[in-house]
């Protein structure tokens, strides 16, 4: 059972929550980052590649329905430099995942280590499956 | 008259297996399913890794996106005017280790590089290798006295 899905931002964000998060236009291109989502006994592990992005250009947002990774990328090619040829993009990384509340948002734990983000996202106790004795 | 019971094959015999004009067929077949399935099941999957290429006046500079991948699991040769890209990430998964290969070539024209200089850095997942333009054979002069 996935209970995290992703979805496109445009299409996910209602009225109200685009209205408080960051407007679309002031990240400029914007580009979906390869990631995988496992879930694990008690919560889910996510993991985002963003090759290009330091500590200082990346963000991390949890909110109640919602939990958003953007990802600048900090180099920027030297004047003296021509470009040859190019397969990577300059895009802002955007990930937004619908959480539908499962996850507790205290208990957030992430790590970026060359140029991938490993985030663990604990469940909430509401969810944790229970184990009920029969009397 | 007596009657002997008969004994139903519970396995099929390896001599008479052997024998069938199947056999070699079926040997073929299973080594076929080895062989074409192997590559999906065995190595790991060797995904493309995205480059771009940059020069300046003195080097050229090839940027590959590897996220990460420790710098002792990067190997780069350069090989009959191809630079060779191969990493291998490593992930655990509790108490496996999962490992994706990832390799890339590009063209470099052998007569411009200087291969023994070639230098690269690795950081935030990107790794640049800078390879530095061999200098332009100068015209010699040479002076020949007469005797």
């Amino acid at each position: 059972m996935s209970l995290i899905s992703s979805l496109v931002p445009s299409l996910n964000r209602t009225p109200t929550s685009k209205a408080g998060s960051q407007p679309a236009s002031d990240l400029g291109p914007i580009l979906k980052p390869r990631h995988e989502l496992n879930e694990t006994a008690d919560g889910f592990a996510l993991t985002v590649y963003l090759p290009g992005v330091s500590h200082s250009g990346l963000e991390l947002q949890a909110d109640a329905e919602t939990l958003t990774v953007i990802g600048r990328r900090t180099w920027k090619q030297p004047e003296a430099w021509t470009t040859l040829y190019r397969e990577s993009d300059d895009a802002t990384y955007e990930l937004v995942l619908s959480h539908e509340n499962v996850v507790d948002l205290d208990k957030i734990q992430a790590e970026l280590r060359d140029g991938v983000l490993r985030v663990a996202l604990a469940k909430t106790e509401a969810v944790k499956p229970r184990k009920i004795t029969v009397t | 008259m007596t009657l002997i019971r008969y004994t139903y094959p519970v396995a099929r015999s390896l001599t008479s297996f052997a024998r069938s004009p199947w056999a070699g067929l079926e040997n073929e077949m299973d080594r076929l399913f080895q062989s074409s399935l192997g590559d999906f099941t065995g190595s790991a999957p060797t995904r493309r890794v995205p480059v771009d290429l940059y020069e300046d006046k003195d080097n050229t500079y090839v940027r590959a996106e590897l996220p990460g991948i420790n710098r002792a699991d990067i190997n780069i040769e350069l090989v009959d005017g191809y630079l060779n890209l191969h990493a291998a990430r490593k992930t655990k998964v509790g108490e496996r280790e999962d490992t994706v290969a990832l390799a890339r070539s590009v063209s470099v024209p052998d007569a411009a590089v200087q291969a023994d200089k070639i230098s690269a850095t690795y950081e935030n997942g990107v790794l640049t290798v800078t390879l530095p333009k061999r200098e332009e054979t100068k015209p010699r002069k040479v002076t020949v006295t007469v005797k």
